[in-house]
């Protein structure tokens, strides 16, 4: 009795220790990808999903330099009622405490902003995927050493998205369709109030009148007024610039006055593909610049977005292609440098040629996503019939042509 | 002209329904509400889970919504209210508490993104400049009937008289043998309720997020504080002026700035005439 | 109503604690959220000087924080100013802030004052975002420089800054000042009639509640590298008087206690994701029911009878 209680203790130690051997052995230190963004929003959930799709990919093949990929996230927080404080401890926590390797996120600008010197000062690399400001790549050329890195993948930054748009009014609206008026209506983000004047001079240069360029404040419930000003100027078209604010209820209230002006522009809102169902089918004919949608902008697109509305059961928002991408781009760059070191993965990075779901991507020297024929570009896309989206513009990709709201006359 | 005349009363009818609630539970029960926006939001929600997922008729599902917030606001009275009615504070807080609790309960079962809930009729009429939803219209006399069908409640049924007993002098009507405690559960269920249908009646055409009650919250203290605190027909000339001067900003100066119309009003009714136009005369 | 010798030892110990912490936790992110904490614990003593003793509950208290740190915004980003001088123009700024303010609104009533704050809060929140090109809108200011670079030396900073607030407020609360200060929260007229300028120590609690208001606004804006309107936000306020409440009001250390206690609540609840909130509310909710007199305060006084 005593001998065989002897040898299964023996047994079972020398299994625990060859168990454990070979743990600390084989199992090698995984890539920590740190993913700061707003959890409770649609933007955020999108994000962490892409992340892990890629993730998921990429250690069934193998990881990265033979280590396997691992995700932590960490909450940004609200930024309306809570302010950068969240998305700082968030970003100090990944870095201090989780220790990650590279950090994947954002979406609110001011928030990002704030996280900045926190990351810079941590010297890891951020690849931004929901963010548009230009002040934050600015900051690459202010100071290289310092903030080299910082990269975005995506959006296309909201000056380069203020020249799409104003490319898109005087290409579609005044050489195509013949406007002499527009207005412009936009929500108070700074982005938005840096962008507005720009474009108004730039629409007037082409030879169009603006009687009406206002911002409204992003709680704003009741559009009635401004709806009943852009009529009474006579205006053919209107130009909205929404990001944070409903533009749910901006196109439902459009929708049930049946004003007689069209609409388009940049709406974020209106770039997930249940929009049209959301507003119940009120967004018929708005225009919205877009950055993904299930076409072939590159081979991948359409296979990663089938993927993802299998494995999630809903259609990917504007922040989960960029956040794919993102893993993938880092990935390589790491391998390409045999290393996670990150000055060596930073001068990889700036050497990155990838073909993504959006497009192809390569940086230029402020580590900005480049756009542009053959590169990411913004689209502009409009709501048909029976919630089918066509791209009106720019030409040489357009899939159809623009109609008008069902109560004005086609063109 | 006439659009400012229109739309202005739009908005004034559903500020007023806010208002009133608000300042009916500040007048009687002297509690300033901060759930009064969850109501608001409640209300909404609830006509959208009857009518989108449960596929009810809309206006079975308006009267069970507007019923069960009320219910709801009951609940919260006598449950977390009543108890901590010694300081006015606590009573504040715990109020603010269950505002953040309702938001976050819808955010994390309806999310972050804005629902649909559809209109009731969907014309739209066009008159001398004018355009306007049919659902707007619809709001707007719903809103008067309402009002008007509290007014008649206040002032000729015995319940009425009873509220406005206590809200003159609670210790006085307790004298009486008017239950005080029951009418404050009563007149929380009533605010409640008008909440609940200025939602439901503004929910085709306005925002359906889990944070839509905090802009109509300060909105109805705005008013009520410019209309006199306590004073029902203080809040309907106070969402009369608020309604009608946020409109005419954003028609002639800009939409930008008639966001900032509710907030100064409170401050320069404060700063000049503290009581609002017929509060009593409790503000010194 | 004199400090005892045992509450100037058990301050001295919970100095003590706060000093180590950045020995026991050895990183940023900790120092860093201890560090808010902090700002918080400043901003929460001197609501509780001003509002917890004279018992007008000020709902504009985000007023003379989004005010200081604007102030050392502006200073330090746009005249390129060194940090160092925020902390003596931030106050100053609030201080001019709290008397336009404080003047009209002083003799007003409860519910009226504090409304009435809560809209000079609103209306400065609006103006931020309106004149976006002075003060950046709603992405704010950014750029700031620290005071210090180190994060281990500014939480020292701000750990010193926060114990010399708690220290001159208690002192002054403990002082005739508190004492006529909590004679005006019982019954204003009979102190006008005893002779008391009854508004002379409104207005001057006011400012001096402002003052620190201030000088944390401006210690916060420089540990954050960033200023935005949500720094008016009424939801700020409001969170603040949660923690003076969860402190015990009246008492000046336990608001402090009660913003360290929340801030690291909010941060640990990180664990139940999408639920932070909620979470954090419930418990909320929970300490409003059964603590009605605070957790901190009452908790101190409890343990200092047993031991005396």
């Amino acid at each position: 009795m005593r001998n065989l209680l002897v040898s299964s203790l023996m047994a079972a130690a020398l299994v625990l220790a060859a168990t454990t051997g070979r743990a600390t052995a084989e199992s090698p230190q995984p890539i920590r990808i740190g993913v700061n963004t707003a959890i409770q929003l649609q933007v955020g959930r999108d994000a962490i999903d892409a992340v892990k799709m890629a993730i998921d990919e990429i250690n069934a093949k193998g990881g990265v330099l033979g280590r396997p990929l691992e995700m932590i996230v960490a909450d940004e927080g609200e930024a309306a009622s809570e302010g950068p404080k969240v998305g700082i401890a968030a970003v100090n926590k990944l870095t201090s405490e989780d220790h990650v390797d590279v950090l994947i996120g954002g979406y609110d600008s001011g928030v990002t902003l704030g996280e900045l010197p926190h990351i810079t000062r941590a010297k890891t690399i951020f690849l931004g995927i929901g963010s548009a400001s230009p002040a934050i790549q600015q900051k690459v050329k202010d100071d290289y050493e310092r903030n080299k890195y910082l990269f975005r993948v995506n959006p296309i930054n909201s000056a380069k998205q203020a020249d799409a748009l104003l490319d898109f009014i005087s290409g579609k609206l005044k050489s195509d369709l013949g406007y002499k008026k527009i207005s412009i209506l936009g929500e108070n983000a700074k982005w938005v109030q840096d962008m507005v004047p720009a474009i108004k001079k730039g629409a007037e240069a082409a030879g169009l009148e603006v009687p009406v360029a206002e911002f409204f404040d992003v709680q704003t419930a009741d559009f009635s007024p401004i709806f009943a000003k852009v009529k009474d100027s006579g205006s053919q078209y209107l130009i909205v610039i929404i990001s944070h604010a409903a533009s749910d209820v901006f196109v439902k209230q459009w929708y049930d006055a049946k004003v007689p002006v069209p609409i388009g522009g940049i709406d974020v809102k209106s770039m997930d593909a249940n929009f049209f169902d959301r507003v119940g089918g009120k967004s018929i004919a708005e225009v919205s610049a877009n950055f993904v949608l299930r076409a072939p902008l590159t081979p991948k697109t359409i296979p990663w977005w089938d993927k993802f509305v299998s494995l999630y059961n809903r259609a990917p928002v504007y922040t989960a292609p960029g956040a794919y991408d993102a893993v993938y781009i880092y990935s390589e760059a790491a391998q390409r440098a045999g290393s996670t070191n990150a000055e060596a993965v930073v001068a990889q990075l700036e050497k990155t040629d990838f073909i993504g779901t959006r497009g192809r991507v390569q940086f230029d020297p402020q580590h900005e996503v480049k756009d542009g024929p053959g590169f990411v570009n913004e689209l502009f896309v409009q709501w048909q019939n029976n919630g089918e989206r066509t791209v009106i513009w720019p030409k040489d990709v357009a899939t159809g042509k623009m109609i008008n709201p069902p109560w004005l006359a086609q063109n | 002209m006439l659009q400012i005349l229109v739309y202005g009363a739009v908005i004034s009818a559903i500020y007023a329904m806010l208002a009133v609630g608000f300042t009916l539970i500040f007048g009687v029960a002297r509690i300033l509400n901060l759930a009064h926006g969850s109501f608001y939001a409640l209300g909404a929600y609830a006509t959208y889970t009857f009518t989108q997922v449960l596929h009810l008729p809309l206006l079975f599902a308006a009267v069970l919504a507007v019923a069960g917030v009320a219910a709801f606001g009951i609940a919260v009275e006598r449950v977390l209210v009543r108890p901590l009615r010694r300081s006015s504070l606590a009573v504040l807080l715990i109020t603010l508490a269950v505002a953040l609790m309702v938001e976050q309960v819808l955010l994390l079962s309806f999310g972050s993104e804005a629902r649909n809930v559809p209109s009731v009729i969907n014309a739209t009429y066009h008159f001398a400049g004018v355009d306007i939803s049919a659902q707007r219209i619809f709001a707007l006399v719903a809103a008067v009937l309402v009002l008007i069908g509290l007014w008649v409640f206040m002032q000729q049924t015995r319940l009425g008289a009873a509220i406005l007993a206590v809200s003159q002098d609670a210790e006085a009507a307790q004298y009486m043998g008017i239950p005080s405690d029951r009418i404050y559960s009563i007149v929380m269920g009533l605010s409640a309720g008008i909440a609940a249908a200025a939602g439901i009646l503004v929910a085709p055409f306005q925002t359906v997020i889990p944070g839509m009650g905090l802009l109509p919250l300060v909105k109805a203290f705005a008013i009520v504080v410019v209309g006199g605190l306590g004073s029902i027909p203080g809040s309907i000339i106070g969402a009369l002026l608020l309604g009608y001067s946020e409109t005419i900003i954003a028609f002639k100066i800009s939409i930008e700035w008639s966001q900032i119309v509710s907030v100064a009003a409170v401050l320069i009714t404060l700063i000049l005439r503290p009581a609002g136009f017929f509060g009593k005369r409790a503000a010194f | 109503m004199r400090g005892s010798s045992v509450d100037w030892l058990a301050a001295f110990l919970a100095a003590v604690a706060l000093a180590a912490v950045p020995w026991l936790f050895a990183n940023n992110y900790i120092v860093g959220v201890m560090t808010v904490a902090l700002c918080f614990g400043i901003w929460a003593a001197s609501w509780d000087f001003m509002s917890g003793l004279t018992g007008r509950e000020n709902f504009g208290h985000s007023l003379f924080i989004g005010v200081g740190a604007y102030t050392a915004g502006f200073l330090n980003v746009n005249y390129g100013l060194s940090p160092w001088w925020s902390l003596v123009a931030a106050p100053g700024t609030a201080v001019l802030f709290s008397l336009i303010m404080g003047f009209p609104t002083l003799r007003l009533k409860g519910p009226y004052f504090a409304l009435a704050m809560l809209s000079g809060a609103a209306v400065m929140q609006n103006l931020t975002i309106i004149f976006s090109v002075y003060t950046g809108g709603q992405d704010g200011l950014n750029g700031l420089d620290p005071i210090l670079d180190s994060p281990l030396a500014y939480y020292y900073l701000t750990l010193l800054l926060m114990l010399a607030a708690v220290v001159i407020l208690k002192l002054l609360a403990n002082s005739s000042w508190g004492t006529i200060l909590r004679a005006i929260r019982g019954d204003e007229a009979s102190c006008q009639a005893a002779g008391i300028n009854v508004t002379f120590y409104k207005i001057a609690a006011l400012m001096i509640s402002a003052a620190f208001a201030g000088l944390g606004g401006a210690l916060y804006a420089h540990y954050q590298l960033q200023v935005g309107p949500d720094l008016f936000a009424i939801v700020l306020s409001i969170n603040i008087i949660v923690m003076v409440y969860v402190g015990g009001l009246g008492s000046i250390y336990g608001p402090v206690g009660g913003a360290i206690l929340l801030n690291v609540l909010t941060e640990s609840l990180r664990a139940v994701s999408e639920y932070r909130l909620w979470v954090y509310t419930l418990i909320l909710i929970f300490i409003l029911f059964f603590m009605p007199q605070g957790l901190i305060a009452p908790l101190w006084r409890r343990v200092r009878g047993l031991l005396q």
